[in-house]
């Protein structure tokens, strides 16, 4: 049987069997609702109470409810049998405090029995997917940017970069500004969410999004109303190239990737900023990642950061989950040569046994 | 006494130049930042009162006894108006708590995301640290950060047990000081610690200084911006910022000059002198605003202030640090006196085995000028080897590997300074329990 794969984000989870250049088969929103009649959260309730967030900024947080979740996903989902479970690889982002991934092989072990456990962090996977082992990952997520420079499958921790930052933010500041252009209209942060997803876009430069008279577009909400949607569409783009209108006092995307970079030592410049990718579900805004380019030619660096393109075997929106396909190329290396975790050495050792068998 | 078995320590080394931060047991600290911190003084202080402080977060008081202080690489990045960078530490000693607080707070809750109540801490500190410093910082780790445990270990120790000797002559070049110390079975022989101001700071100031006066100026990151005129074509275009206090332009000036200084700079093999070097070939460094700079003999004569430190003075601008650089001796003279003030029976064992230690110490053949230096000026008898792990960031972080290392031994965790000792006895315990 396949090692399942599970990228839990703050938004999306995906998780599936290790089957390389396909899709993972369960992409779900990490996002629940606690229902209190038959007392066990699910994903879609009718009944408007409680959500709940298993995974907040990229780290879990809701250890009850995560356990439930992934109940959902493992047993239901891609049919594992109780008694029967198989070997699994989760993937981290940046900085994941040693405890937390301590807690997370405590439940693996403990409560859902796997026979492997394998834990590796999201910017090496995000290069694997599309077929390097050295290079730069930005990963643009709903709760965090995560910048990392990665050299030979190591991740350089002195100059990775975690910016609190992501889908979130934009979110909320669509909504503002769509607040302040439609007064009368009240907006629900799950309709914004998906007025974002088809409407955002980035503007070519920063000249041209001051210069922006684009029309108005009509779009109409569930509940019926109808707002007009004019330059927000691209203020919530040009947002993470100027942080100064979320209100932030940083720079923009690809000034703050150059200057991570720069603590590397030089020699290595050259392999890393020529091989930059960007992952995550913000990425894939129209314009995003030609701005990107026009951007990092205009950046202070010797050195110009150019994007990877992905390979023609993957597929299309690669972006979306690249940290879950890096997970299935490395879950099909690491479990058949017995380099993970098992259920042996966690209990000879004990959890923190993880941080010296996977990294 | 504490029996830490699975929760793992916290190492944490705040040099002069930059703060090293990690879990115990790991080969390379996770957090590096500068140890400067920017502040911007709030307008109206009349009564400074107790400066309160913010870690870096964005909300702006209008309260009149505020001071903002802004930690870390990315914070310090971000160009602000009136934003003052003042180092914590100068010459060894700490300046100002409240900032030594901010640091620890960064490190601990932004960067390593852990909960300080729940790790013993390994504090690495100088080599001629005071019984009041030492108080002083076990006292804020035990009573605003309530760490359940606290060991405080000198650099030079730690940099000796990293390299796996309990004795050794540890040569600790780093970013504000070089400091020369003898290990003698894992003690510190305190009289004959010897140090000297000129650091890598210093290097990449009078490098700065030497390529100014040829005309050549570094501009800092945020004060150039790149246009596109044609397509195709590029523009560098200088953009000005007059609020921009002169430390942070000289902070910003000097992380360019300290990769340039990494890169090209190289420790001569003769001791340097104008005629010999004039006709070097220039080896071309690409600034970030895209301007080529070629550097020829200062790539030899900036390393050489540290063996020979009258140098400064033939280096134009840098009149104002002669004073300094008159009563600083060069490092091998420095080594041999130190050696000198020990004990005779033990003079032997320190010449073979002397330790390079700190950034600028992975400086390329600061070794082997060091051991011919040596060599000359050193007895008949002595059999001089200057030791140095090969790898550069082993070197860099020696220090904070050291601890690392300590604090996973298992015959070290009896040896913790302990919360309940510390509400026992007080803080001037930390002198017997941490040697």
């Amino acid at each position: 049987m396949e090692a399942v794969v599970v990228d839990a984000g703050s938004k999306l989870l995906k998780a599936g069997f290790a089957v390389p250049d396909q899709k993972p088969s369960m992409i779900i929103p990490t996002q629940m609702k606690r229902m209190p009649e038959d007392g066990s959260p699910s994903e879609t309730s009718m009944t408007e109470d409680i959500t709940v967030d298993p995974v907040v900024r990229g780290f879990i947080k809701d250890w009850d409810a995560m356990e439930d979740l992934l109940h959902h996903i493992l047993y239901n989902g891609l049919g594992w049998e109780i008694g029967n479970e198989g070997q699994i690889l989760f993937t981290d982002p940046l900085l994941t405090p040693k405890a937390v991934r301590e807690r997370l092989v405590q439940l693996m072990f403990e409560t859902f029995n796997v026979s492997g456990f394998y834990a590796t962090e999201q910017a090496v996977l995000s290069l694997y997917a599309v077929g390097r082992i050295s290079g730069c990952t930005v990963d643009i997520g709903h709760g965090k940017i995560d910048i990392a420079p990665v050299i030979e499958g190591a991740v350089q921790h002195i100059a990775s970069k975690r910016l609190e930052i992501g889908g979130i933010e934009l979110t909320n500041l669509l909504s503002q500004e769509l607040g302040k252009s439609n007064p009368l209209i009240k907006l629900d942060i799950s309709d914004v969410e998906k007025i974002k997803e088809m409407y955002a876009c980035c503007a070519e430069d920063d000249l041209a999004y001051e210069k922006m008279s684009c029309q108005d577009e009509t779009h109409t909400l569930p509940d019926g109303q109808v707002i007009t949607i004019g330059k927000e569409r691209y203020t919530v783009g040009e947002a993470l190239f100027q942080p100064a209108i979320l209100g932030l006092e940083a720079h923009g995307i690809v000034e703050q990737l150059v200057r991570s970079i720069s603590t590397v030592s030089s020699e290595n410049h050259r392999q890393l900023l020529e091989n930059t990718v960007l992952c995550g579900g913000t990425v894939s805004m129209d314009g995003f990642e030609d701005r990107f380019q026009k951007e990092a030619n205009l950046c202070s660096s010797a050195v110009r950061p150019s994007l990877v393109k992905a390979p023609e075997y993957m597929p299309e929106d690669l972006t979306m989950y690249s940290a879950w396909v890096g997970g299935a190329i490395l879950a099909k290396v690491v479990f058949p040569q017995n380099q993970h975790m098992t259920k042996a050495d966690y209990d000879e050792t004990g959890p923190s046994i993880v941080h010296r068998k996977c990294f | 006494m504490y029996g830490g078995d699975e929760v793992s320590a916290i190492v944490i080394d705040l040099g002069s130049h930059t703060c090293k931060a990690g879990y115990a047991g790991e080969d390379a600290p996770k957090a590096v930042f500068p140890s400067v911190v920017g502040s911007i003084d709030q307008m109206e202080v009349d009564d400074p009162g107790t400066p309160d402080k913010n870690s870096g977060s964005v909300q702006e008081t209008k309260s009149k006894e505020k001071r903002k202080l802004y930690v870390g690489s990315q914070a310090l990045g971000y160009r602000r108006d009136n934003m003052e960078v003042l180092p914590t530490i100068k010459d060894g000693v700490v300046t100002d708590w409240d900032m030594v607080e901010s640091i620890w707070d960064h490190a601990l809750r932004d960067c390593l995301l852990v909960d300080p109540k729940e790790h013993p801490m390994l504090l690495a500190e100088p080599s001629f640290n005071s019984q009041q410093q030492r108080e002083k910082a076990a006292e804020l780790m035990f009573e605003k950060y309530n760490v359940p445990a606290l060991f405080l270990a000198k650099n030079a120790v730690l940099t000796s047990f990293a390299s796996g000797r309990a004795t050794s002559l540890v040569v600790d070049s780093g970013g504000g000081s070089t400091t020369i110390a003898p290990v003698h079975d894992g003690y510190v022989l305190q009289k004959a610690v010897a140090s000297s101001p000129i650091g890598g700071e210093f290097l990449t100031d009078c490098l700065i200084k030497s390529l100014e006066s040829k005309g050549l100026n570094i501009k800092p990151r945020y004060a150039f911006k790149r246009k596109e005129i044609r397509p195709g074509e590029f523009q560098t275009v200088d953009i000005d910022f007059p609020q921009t206090t002169e430390s942070y332009r000289l902070y910003s000036q000097r992380i360019i000059a300290s990769d340039i200084k990494e890169c090209v700079c190289r420790a001569p093999d003769t001791p340097y002198d104008e005629t010999s070097y004039s006709n070097i070939p220039m080896t071309p460094y690409e600034l970030p605003d895209g301007q080529t700079i070629e550097i020829g003999a200062d790539r030899f004569k900036t390393p050489d202030v540290l063996f020979n430190p009258s140098l400064v003075q033939t280096i134009p601008g840098m009149e104002s640090y002669a004073d300094i650089a008159a009563s600083a001796r060069g490092l091998p003279q420095m080594v041999i006196e130190s050696i000198n003030k020990c004990d005779v029976d033990i003079r032997r064992e320190l010449y073979s085995s002397i330790l390079l230690s700190g950034g600028t110490a992975s400086m390329q053949q600061l070794k082997e000028r060091l051991e011919k230096d040596l060599l000359e000026e050193s007895p008949q008898a002595a059999r001089v080897k200057v030791l140095a792990s090969g790898n550069a960031t082993e070197r860099r972080f020696s220090v904070w590997i050291g601890g690392s290392i300590l604090a996973s031994l298992g015959s070290f965790q009896q040896m913790w300074f302990s919360k309940t000792e510390y509400e026992e006895h007080g803080a001037g315990y930390v002198q017997r329990k941490c040697p």
